[in-house]
């Protein structure tokens, strides 16, 4: 069956997530460089470079988006959030260049995602980033559109590899469009086993052999 | 939309037959059908002209487009044009591809007819995807479809609005609404 | 850092990314829960002595800890909800009987769920297309013809079709049987739809 019926949750993308996407709860567990701008009693423990039993103000620890987006506050200094080097001047400038040599996936994986979120912390740079992760967008679309239309039987892991989560998923669906028009074309009407079923065979098999 | 299902659409396009048999007309809620005489040529939907024709109780006339000096022109004009030309069907390629396969000895020149709708289709295809990359380059808001077949936008219908909407939520990063309410996730 | 446990379950299903159904990680479950009744309860002490000794120093460590609580919580609910979405698509993959090695992954609030959700959808099938009920999980594609070709790719054993003949399912034979029987079966890998 082509017709997929597990649908997962989607990516929020831009600056909401969406609460039970899976995809935005691993992004939003992506690490950001921060510093504490108060003193946080008794949780000591969580920062491994010091046995004392508070986290001093001024403590510089890297903190997953999710605390971060939950301590922040615009009106009270709590905690200070630092753009990663991606978005910063220096990186912004090679993406601006070419944003097709760039291994967004390395680089990531989530480019487009965390920028995005990037944004709910104040920073002069966010109009650049907000730009900048635009422009990157629309730099990488046609390579997208052109190899998930021209794939059905080259290589393009090399590409693949290259890309961050959103323009996988883009990938993919580009390819299956292609892949469902030509078989159609070709005549291969006929009814097949479930995906899911296949799948779940060769894991049985697999179980076996180990 | 899987393209079977295209298929299935195009089915209920009419299509001329000659029958070899004779029936008095049939009432369905569809429409009706017939009469059926011998040699006299009547109008019937693709699907029961390929049921008839599989069981040799017809012969197919193929539709007036499908001629290679017809197609030939379309191609032409298809190549010199930058925008999407009319079609002659709006299922030209589900139609060609059903009618060849199914009655391939009724069409003349039939594999010639199959490469010039080919050529038409990648054309037209490659048109779409060039449309589509100048769309988000610029960052248009709205585009004008017309003349594209349903087949066609099928093709690259998830693509295309997955993209876009991509391309939505980071434009809208970029010009961030005055009253942007914070809201939590955690 | 707290809440590693919480996204340990969610990468769990992230890896099976066609939909595969996981076993019920009862243990992750739990530890998740222990995870949040103790911060439940350090919070609860720390907001009585804030209270109490007017020691406001403590709120960015009670928020802290605050947000993990929520962020446990999220986690939980979309790794429930995400299984949902899975064995639903189970019903329309394999049918109303699931296999055993798939059932022995549900817990018995998901079988309960399942057994539910399979009787929503079989009064909905009966209340709809006249007298005989409509199946919805046939035709998922236009059919060509009412009758097919199909090879047994396994041993199926005996099989009654509309007109109560009964016919054996044996491992490389070949029937032609009507469509609407024999969708189900070709989804379940039992049977191969043959193309002359």
């Amino acid at each position: 069956m082509d017709t997929q019926s597990y649908l997962p949750v989607p990516p929020g993308v831009g600056k909401e997530e969406n609460f039970f996407s899976l995809d935005d709860i691993l992004l939003s567990h992506e690490r950001l460089p921060c510093r504490l701008e108060t003193k946080f009693p008794r949780l000591g423990f969580l920062e491994k470079s010091s046995d004392t039993r508070d986290i001093p103000e001024g403590t510089k620890m890297e903190m997953p988006l999710w605390v971060a987006k939950g301590l922040y506050e615009q009106k009270r200094r709590v905690l200070a959030v630092e753009l990663p080097k991606v978005y910063r001047e220096g990186w912004r400038t090679v993406f601006g260049a070419d944003p097709n040599v760039v291994d967004l996936h390395k680089m990531g994986p989530y480019y487009y995602g965390l920028g995005s979120q990037m944004l709910h912390f104040d920073s002069p740079e966010n109009p650049d980033v907000a730009q900048a992760i635009l422009q990157t967008f629309i730099g990488r679309f046609r390579r997208i559109m052109d190899s998930s239309q021209n794939a059905y039987d080259s290589d393009t892991s090399a590409l693949v590899e290259r890309l961050d989560c959103l323009e996988r998923a883009l990938f993919r669906e580009g390819q299956n469009g292609l892949n469902a028009f030509q078989r159609w074309e070709k005549g291969h009407a006929h009814l097949t086993a479930s995906n899911l079923v296949i799948n779940y065979r060769k894991r049985k098999l697999a179980d076996m052999n180990v | 939309m899987d393209p079977s299902e295209v298929e299935f659409l195009a089915e209920k396009e009419m299509v001329k037959i000659i029958p070899n048999f004779s029936l008095d007309k049939v009432y369905l809620i569809g429409g009706d059908l017939g009469p059926f005489n011998p040699g006299l040529p009547v109008e019937v939907p693709v699907w029961l002209a390929l049921n008839l024709k599989q069981r040799q109780k017809c012969r197919i006339v193929p539709p007036e487009w499908m001629d290679v000096e017809k197609l030939e022109e379309i191609r032409e004009q298809e190549r010199k044009e930058d925008t999407f030309t009319p079609i002659p069907s709006p299922y030209y390629m589900e139609l060609t591809k059903l009618l060849l396969n199914h009655a391939a000895d009724n069409i003349p020149k039939a594999d010639e007819i199959r490469t010039l709708v080919k050529d038409i289709w990648d054309t037209r295809i490659a048109k779409l995807r060039l449309s589509i990359d100048s769309f988000i380059n610029q960052q248009e808001a709205h585009a004008k479809l017309d003349n594209l077949t349903l087949m066609e936008i099928n093709t690259t219908r998830s693509f295309l609005l997955d993209s876009l909407n991509c391309m939505y939520k980071l434009r809208t990063n970029v010009q961030p609404s005055t009253a942007a309410e914070k809201t939590m996730d955690y | 850092m707290f809440c590693e446990k919480a996204v340990e379950l969610i990468r769990e299903l992230h890896r099976m990314g066609d939909g595969q159904l996981p076993a019920f990680n009862e243990d992750g479950i739990r530890q998740v829960l222990e995870e949040m009744k103790a911060l439940y309860e350090q919070n609860q002490s720390d907001v009585n002595e804030a209270k109490a000794e007017g020691r406001s120093e403590l709120i960015p460590t009670i928020k802290f800890r605050h947000c993990c609580l929520l962020r446990n919580q999220r986690c939980i609910a979309a790794y429930l909800y995400d299984r949902l979405l899975r064995i639903r698509a189970l019903r329309w993959e394999y049918g109303s009987v699931l296999p055993t090695n798939i059932r022995f992954h549900m817990c018995a609030e998901e079988l309960d769920w399942f057994n539910q959700y399979k009787k929503s959808l079989a009064t909905y099938m009966r209340s709809i297309g006249g007298d005989g009920g409509l199946d919805i999980t046939q035709d998922m594609k236009p059919p060509k013809s009412l009758y097919i070709e199909v090879r047994c790719l396994k041993d199926h054993g005996e099989f009654e079709i509309d007109d109560g003949t009964v016919i054996l399912l044996k491992k490389n034979s070949q029937h032609f049987l009507p469509r609407w029987k024999c969708e189900q079966l070709i989804r379940q890998g039992v049977l191969e739809h043959v193309i002359s």
